[in-house]
C-alpha cells in the first residue's frame, strides 16, 4: 500500500472505530492513538523520507487534510458527549433545593410606619426633633395649658417619677421644647417618640409611640391645618382617603379637632360585602365608615405665652399614635403583639 | 353621658331619629360613641285590654281572662291577684321570648287554654317587683308596643363629654347645644310652685365660706313619705344607668341628670341645732360617708356641718349621720356651687368619684342653681306627698361676674382662613343661639381708641365656663359653622438659612443604625422602658440606683431600666418559649440613670442592644451547623463600627456587667462605647436558654458624636503587587491574639506590613495554642523580591519571640 493509501485508510479506520467508542475516555484514548505524538498519523508522517522529494509536498498536504478531517471527527464526537453530559447534569440538577440565605433581618412595624410618616412630613418641610421621655410637669402639662388640678389631666393617666417629674404622656412637650429652643417663629417640627400612660388592656399599652407636629409662622390658619393633614393622610393611605374634622378638646389647642379618615377597609361605607351580596357592618370602623386617626388644633395662645412667643402669632399642632396607624396599615388587631417581640410577628415586616 | 332621646324631646321639638341627632352632635364636638336601645326586647310585647276576667273553675289563685290585643282577642290564664277586667296590661303572645329568657308557649292550665301571658314588672325586666301584674296607664293604645305605651326611653345616646364642657353633663345642656345646632326653640320643664307653712329661712341658720361655696341655697320640704318612685321615673333612671332608690333620692338624681345641678337632701330631723355651716374640714377629723366608709379629712375638703359636726362632704357625698331613710319626714334640700379645685383634690385623694364631684370639677352653672333647687324640691314634694316650705335658706357669697369679650372678625378670619359663607350675621346668630349676649361695637370709641370694623362685645352665658377669650369665641363660631366647611390649603413652610447644613439628627442617625441592623440579619424589637426592681437584682445590679415610678402598674414594672438587658432577655424568653431555633434581636432605646445635672433628674442614653442565641445557620440545609458565639457578636460590632467609618475597637475583659461572664468592654481609644459578653448561665437558664446567650449594648449617643467627626477618605490604590508569607506562633493560652498582631504591625520597616490571623488551633489538653498569621508585605516604590519577603518574615518571627512569650 502506498503511503497515500495508508493515509486514506487511517481515515476509514477511524470512521469504522468511532461508533464502537462508548465513553469520553475511550474517545480520548483513540484520539491519542490516532493523533498523538506517537499516534498513527505521526508514525505515517515519520515515513515521509520514503517518498521521492517531488511527492513529498503533495503527501504533506494530504496528511494535513486528513489530520483536519480526523480532528473535526473527534470534535464532533466530543460535542455529542458534552451534550450528553450536560443533559445528564441537567437531569440531576434540582432547582427546588433551598437557597443559602445571606440572612434577612426585619424592622419593627412601628419603625416602618414612623419612618414613612416622617418621610412625608420632612418632604413637606418639617424638621425632626427629639427629646427626653422623662419630662418636667411644666413641659408635659403646665406650658401646654393643663393647670394643676384640672380635670383635663384625667384625660391622660400619668406615671409620676417624683414631684414635678413625669413620664411624658404625649409627644406634645416637644412643642414646648422646640419653641423654647428656636425662640421665635418660624417653627416647623415633628417629634416622633415613646410616650407613657398608666393603662394596660387589649387596646391600651403603658408605652406606645406618637408623632407630634407643630407649625408656627405668620398667617397660619385652620385652612392650612386641614390642607396639611389631608395631604398627609392621602400620602399615607392613598389618594381616595376622605378626611373629616370634628371639634374636640385639648387644653393646648383652640379650636381642637379630632381628625377622622374614611375607613380603609370598607372605604367609608361602613359595610362589608360578604358572599352572594350579603352585607355586614365593617369590623374595622364598627360600621361608622370613619376611623379616628389624629388629634389636632390651632395652638392655644396660652401655649405661646408660656414659651414667650407673641400670643397673636398663629400655628397648628397635631399628634397621632403610631401603633394605631400600623394596626390599620398592616391589619394588626391586637396592640399587645407589638411589644411581645415574637419573631413570627417581627419577621413579617422586612 | 347617657342621654335619652325622649327626655331631650321634652326640651326641644326634635322630630328626627337618634342617628341623625348623633351625627349632628358628633360633628359639633359632642362625640356620640354609641346608640343603645335598652328596651328593644320589649317591642314585641303589646298593650292588651282585659275584656273579662273570671275565676278559674279548678284553681283558686288563677283567673281566666279574655284580652283584646288589637288584632285578636286571646284567652289567657293569669295567676296575679290584682288582675281585673278593664285594665290595660302588658301581653306576651305565644312564641315571644321575655327579657328574662322565658319563651312563652301555648299551654293548658288545669284544663283552661292559655294563649299568652300577662306580665309583671319583673318579667319585663323593669324591676324586681313580681307580686302582681303591671297595670298600664289608661291612655295606652290597645295593641301598641309596651315601650310606647309606657313612654319608655328606648333610644339612648352615649355621648363623650370633653372636660371643658361641664355644661353638657345634663339633658338641658345637650338640649341647648342641639337647639343651637338645629336652630330649634328651647323650653324648660314647667312646674307649679306650691308652698305651705311658715317661712323656713327663719328656722335654719346658714353660714358659708364663699371661697369654698360661692353659692349655697336650700329649701325645706315636709310631710314626706318614703316610697318607691312611680314607674315612669324609675324606668327613665334605669334607662340612663342610674339605679332608682326611693322617691326622695330619685327626685334629686332626676333633676341632676336633667339640669346638671347636683343636689343633696339631708334628713332635717338629724340636723342638730337647725344649723348648716359650710367650711373647710378640720385636718384629722373623720366622717362616715353614705357608702359606709370612714373618711379622714384634710383642710382642703369642704364639709357641710350642723351645730355639732360634719354631716356631709360638700360636692362629693353626704354623711351617713344625715342620710335619708325610709323614716325621713322632712328634708333640707341643698343646691350649691362648690369650688372645683377643692372638689378635685378631695376626689383624687379619697379616690371618690361621684356623679356630683364629676360635675362640680367641670363647673356647674351658678345661674341655674336656684331653678334646679325649686324644680327638685317640688318634684320631691310631689312624689312623696309632702309640701315645700316657703323661704330660701340661701347665701350667694360670691356672685358670678359677667365676662365681656371683644371679638374681632379680622382675628377670626386670620385663624380660620377663608370662610366662605361666614357673614357677620352668622357670627352674631351663632353666638346668640349659644346663649351669649352680643353687642355690635364696630368702629366705636373705647378707652380713646377706635374699635376695628366688624367687632362685637360678647357676654357668654353663665353655664359656659370655657368661654373666656376671643379664641374661645372663634372656636364656637367655627364649630357651629362646621370645620369641614373650611376650605383646605397647603401652607408654604418657610425654610431657614440658619438651619441649612446642620449635622445629621439623632433620629436620622438611629434610623440608619436600624437599617444597618436589618441588613445584618437582626430582627428589631421594642420592649417596655420599665422593668422590675427584682429583675435588676437578679441581674446583679443595684436596684436602689435606678429611677423608680411612684405609681407603677405593677411591681414588675416599677423602675426605668438602666440597661436594655431586661427587655432583650424577656424577648429571648418569649421566643424560646414558642420554639424559635435561633434568636438574633436588636433594640434601640433609652437607658435611664439618675442625673442631678439634668432638669428631669434623669439621663437618657440612646443604646443599641443586641442578643444572640441558638443556631447560626438560617436553614438546616445547606448551611453548616453551629451555634452563635462570641465571634458572631463581635463581628456584628466590628461591622457596625466599619459601617460608621470608625476605627477598630479594642475588646477588653472587664467585670462591670454582673449579668455577663465573660464580660468585655468595647473601647474606641479611651472611650468606652459599650460592652459585650455571655449571659451568665443561671440567668440564661431562667430565660429558657439551652445554649449560650450573647449580648451587647452600645452607646449610640457616643457613636453618633464620634461618627460626626469621622469620615471616609480615599487612599490611592497600590501600584506594586504584594508578597505574602505565613507564620505560626505557639502562644500560651492567656496571651491575647491581637497583641501578636499589634507587635508585628508595630515593627519599624520600609515595607508596608499587614498581619491577619488565618488560623487558631488549640490542641486538646495543652495550655498553648497555635496562631497562624498571614503577613502581607508591600513596597510603595517597587515590586518586592521573594528574598526580601523571606528575610522580613524571619525578622518578624524573631522580634515577636523577643517581645512576647511565644515560640515559632
Amino acid at each position: 500500500m502506498s503511503l497515500i493509501d495508508e493515509l486514506e485508510k487511517l481515515l476509514s479506520d477511524l470512521n469504522a472505530a468511532l461508533p464502537e467508542i462508548s465513553s469520553p475516555a475511550g474517545l480520548d484514548e483513540l484520539q491519542t492513538a490516532c493523533l498523538g505524538r506517537k499516534g498513527a498519523l505521526a508514525r505515517l508522517m515519520a515515513r515521509l523520507p520514503e517518498l521521492p522529494p517531488a511527492d513529498r509536498p503533495a503527501f504533506g498536504k494530504a496528511a494535513n487534510a486528513v489530520k483536519e478531517e480526523m480532528t473535526s471527527l473527534f470534535a464532533q464526537r466530543r460535542k455529542v458527549y458534552q451534550a450528553q453530559a450536560e443533559d445528564e447534569g441537567l437531569a440531576r440538577f434540582d432547582p427546588s433545593l433551598p437557597g443559602r440565605l445571606p440572612g434577612q433581618g426585619s424592622l419593627h412595624p412601628v419603625t416602618l410606619v414612623m419612618e414613612e410618616i416622617c418621610r412625608i412630613l420632612v418632604n413637606l418641610g418639617f424638621e425632626t426633633v427629639n427629646g427626653p421621655e422623662v419630662e418636667t410637669d411644666f413641659n408635659n402639662f403646665q406650658a401646654l395649658n393643663f393647670p394643676p388640678d384640672h380635670p383635663a389631666r384625667d384625660m391622660q393617666d400619668t406615671f409620676f417619677v417624683r414631684e414635678g417629674i413625669v413620664m411624658r404622656t404625649h409627644t406634645s412637650p416637644m412643642q414646648v421644647r422646640a419653641m423654647l429652643e428656636r425662640g421665635k417663629p418660624p417653627v416647623a417640627v415633628i417629634a416622633p417618640g415613646k410616650v407613657y400612660r398608666r393603662d394596660s388592656d387589649m387596646t391600651h399599652s403603658p408605652m406606645f409611640h406618637q408623632i407630634e407636629g407643630l407649625l408656627v409662622d405668620e398667617n397660619i390658619s385652620l385652612a392650612h391645618l386641614r390642607g396639611t393633614l389631608t395631604f398627609f393622610l392621602r400620602e399615607l393611605f392613598g389618594p381616595r382617603v376622605k378626611v373629616r374634622f370634628r371639634p374636640s378638646f385639648f387644653p393646648f389647642t383652640e379650636p381642637s379637632l379630632e381628625v377622622d379618615m374614611s375607613c380603609i377597609l370598607c372605604e367609608g361605607t361602613g359595610r362589608r360585602t360578604l358572599g352572594r351580596g350579603a352585607k355586614e357592618p365593617c369590623r374595622v370602623c364598627k360600621g361608622t365608615g370613619w376611623l379616628e386617626i389624629l388629634g389636632a388644633g390651632m395652638v392655644d395662645p396660652e401655649v405661646f405665652a408660656a414659651v414667650g412667643f407673641d400670643p397673636e402669632c398663629s400655628g397648628f399642632a397635631f399628634g397621632l399614635g403610631v401603633e394605631r396607624v400600623a394596626m390599620l396599615k398592616y391589619g394588626i388587631d391586637d396592640l399587645r403583639i407589638f411589644f411581645e417581640s415574637d419573631l413570627r410577628f417581627l419577621k413579617q415586616f422586612i | 353621658m347617657l342621654l335619652s332621646l325622649n327626655w331631650l324631646r321634652e326640651f326641644i321639638p326634635f322630630s328626627g331619629d337618634a342617628a341623625e341627632l348623633g351625627d349632628k352632635l358628633t360633628m359639633a364636638g359632642l362625640e356620640v360613641e354609641g346608640i343603645s336601645r335598652p328596651y328593644a326586647a320589649l317591642r314585641p310585647i303589646v298593650t292588651g285590654l282585659v275584656l273579662a276576667c273570671a275565676k278559674h273553675p279548678e284553681a283558686d289563685k288563677l283567673s281566666v281572662c279574655r284580652v283584646d290585643v288589637g288584632d285578636e282577642v286571646l284567652d289567657i290564664v293569669c295567676g296575679a291577684p290584682n288582675v281585673a277586667a278593664g285594665q290595660k296590661v302588658a301581653v306576651v303572645r305565644v312564641g315571644v321570648t321575655l327579657p328574662t329568657g322565658l319563651a312563652v308557649k301555648k299551654a293548658k292550665l288545669r284544663g283552661a287554654p292559655s294563649n299568652g301571658m300577662i306580665c309583671s314588672e319583673f318579667e319585663l325586666g323593669l324591676s324586681d317587683e313580681h307580686e302582681g301584674i303591671l297595670v298600664l296607664p289608661d291612655d295606652a293604645a290597645v295593641g301598641s308596643p309596651i315601650p310606647d305605651a309606657l313612654g319608655l326611653d328606648d333610644e339612648i345616646l352615649d355621648i363623650s363629654i370633653t372636660p371643658n364642657r361641664g355644661d353638657c353633663l345634663s339633658v338641658l345642656g345637650i338640649a341647648r347645644e342641639a337647639a343651637a345646632l338645629l336652630r330649634l326653640p328651647l323650653r324648660l320643664p314647667a312646674f307649679e310652685r306650691h308652698t305651705s307653712g311658715g317661712n323656713a329661712s327663719a328656722e335654719l341658720s346658714l353660714e358659708t365660706d364663699p371661697k369654698l361655696a360661692p353659692l349655697y341655697h336650700g329649701l325645706v320640704i315636709e310631710n314626706l313619705k318614703s316610697a318607691p318612685s312611680p314607674g315612669r321615673l324609675r324606668y327613665r333612671l334605669n334607662a340612663v344607668g342610674m339605679r332608682p332608690i326611693s322617691n326622695m333620692v330619685d327626685a334629686t338624681n332626676y333633676v341632676m341628670l336633667e339640669l346638671g345641678q347636683p343636689l343633696h337632701a339631708f334628713d332635717l330631723d338629724r340636723i342638730r341645732d337647725m344649723t348648716i355651716r359650710v367650711r373647710a374640714a378640720d385636718p384629722g377629723e373623720t366622717l362616715i360617708t353614705l357608702d359606709g366608709k370612714k373618711r379622714l379629712l384634710e383642710a382642703s375638703d369642704i364639709t357641710i356641718r350642723d351645730g355639732r359636726g360634719a354631716v356631709g362632704l360638700g360636692g362629693m357625698m353626704g354623711g351617713l349621720n344625715s342620710e335619708i331613710t325610709p323614716e325621713t319626714r322632712r328634708v333640707f334640700l341643698e343646691s350649691a356651687i362648690f369650688n372645683p379645685i377643692n372638689i378635685r383634690k378631695t376626689a383624687r385623694r379619697l379616690n371618690l368619684h361621684s356623679e356630683a364631684s364629676f360635675r362640680f370639677e367641670r363647673g356647674v352653672d351658678q345661674g341655674g342653681a336656684t331653678y334646679a333647687l325649686e324644680r327638685a324640691a317640688h318634684l320631691l314634694a310631689g312624689l312623696s306627698g309632702g309640701h315645700v316650705r316657703p323661704g330660701f335658706i340661701k347665701n350667694e357669697g360670691r356672685p358670678r361676674r359677667k365676662k365681656r369679650i371683644t371679638l374681632r372678625r379680622s382675628f377670626a378670619r386670620a385663624r380660620i382662613g377663608i370662610g366662605a359663607g361666614m357673614e357677620n350675621s352668622f357670627y352674631e346668630e351663632t353666638l346668640k343661639s349659644l346663649g351669649c349676649e352680643v353687642e355690635d361695637v364696630s368702629g366705636e370709641l373705647r378707652d380713646g381708641e377706635k374699635n376695628p370694623a366688624e367687632c362685637w362685645v360678647v357676654i357668654p352665658p353663665s353655664w359656659r365656663y370655657d368661654l373666656t377669650r376671643e379664641v374661645d369665641l372663634v372656636e364656637e363660631v367655627v364649630r357651629l359653622y362646621g370645620v369641614d366647611r373650611v376650605p383646605a390649603a397647603l401652607p408654604g413652610i418657610a425654610r431657614n438659612l440658619e438651619r441649612a447644613g446642620l449635622p445629621e439628627t439623632k433620629t436620622a442617625f438611629i434610623s440608619r443604625i436600624k437599617h444597618w441592623a436589618r441588613g445584618a440579619s437582626l430582627n428589631e424589637i421594642i420592649t417596655y422602658s420599665f422593668t422590675g426592681r427584682k429583675v435588676l437584682e437578679f441581674l446583679g445590679l443595684d436596684a436602689s440606683g435606678a429611677i423608680s415610678l411612684q405609681n407603677p402598674l405593677s411591681d414588675d414594672l416599677d423602675v426605668l431600666r438602666p440597661h436594655l438587658a431586661p427587655g432583650l432577655l424577656g424577648a429571648l424568653r418569649n421566643n424560646l418559649a414558642q420554639g424559635a431555633p435561633f434568636v438574633r434581636l436588636f433594640e434601640t432605646a433609652a437607658a435611664f440613670a439618675p442625673d442631678q445635672s439634668s432638669e428631669t433628674g434623669a439621663s437618657e442614653e440612646a443604646r443599641l442592644g443586641l442578643i444572640l442565641h441558638g443556631e447560626r445557620r438560617f436553614r438546616p440545609w445547606p448551611d453548616a451547623a453551629g451555634d452563635l458565639d462570641y465571634s458572631d457578636l463581635k463581628g456584628l460590632i466590628e461591622h457596625l463600627l466599619h459601617f460608621l467609618a470608625l476605627p477598630e475597637a479594642d475588646f477588653v475583659s472587664s467585670g462591670t456587667c454582673p449579668w455577663l461572664s465573660p464580660a468585655v468592654d468595647v473601647l474606641l481609644g479611651a472611650e468606652k462605647i459599650g460592652y459585650a459578653g455571655r449571659v451568665r448561665k443561671e440567668i440564661a437558664d431562667r430565660h429558657l436558654a439551652k445554649k449560650e446567650v450573647w449580648s451587647a449594648e452600645l452607646n449610640l449617643d457616643l457613636l453618633h458624636s464620634l461618627h460626626k467627626k469621622s469620615g471616609i477618605f480615599f487612599k490611592s490604590l497600590p501600584i506594586f503587587p504584594p508578597v505574602r508569607r505565613d507564620v505560626t506562633f505557639i502562644a500560651p493560652l492567656g496571651l491575647r491574639a491581637d497583641s501578636i498582631r499589634k507587635t508585628i504591625e508595630g515593627i519599624k520597616s520600609p515595607l508596608e506590613t499587614e498581619a491577619r490571623l488565618i488560623d487558631c488551633f488549640e490542641p486538646q489538653g495543652k495550655d498553648e495554642r497555635n496562631l497562624t498569621f498571614r503577613l502581607t508585605f508591600r513596597r510603595a516604590d517597587r515590586t518586592l523580591k521573594d528574598a526580601e519577603a523571606d528575610k522580613q518574615r524571619e525578622l518578624i518571627a524573631e522580634a515577636v519571640q523577643k517581645t512576647l512569650s511565644v515560640r515559632v
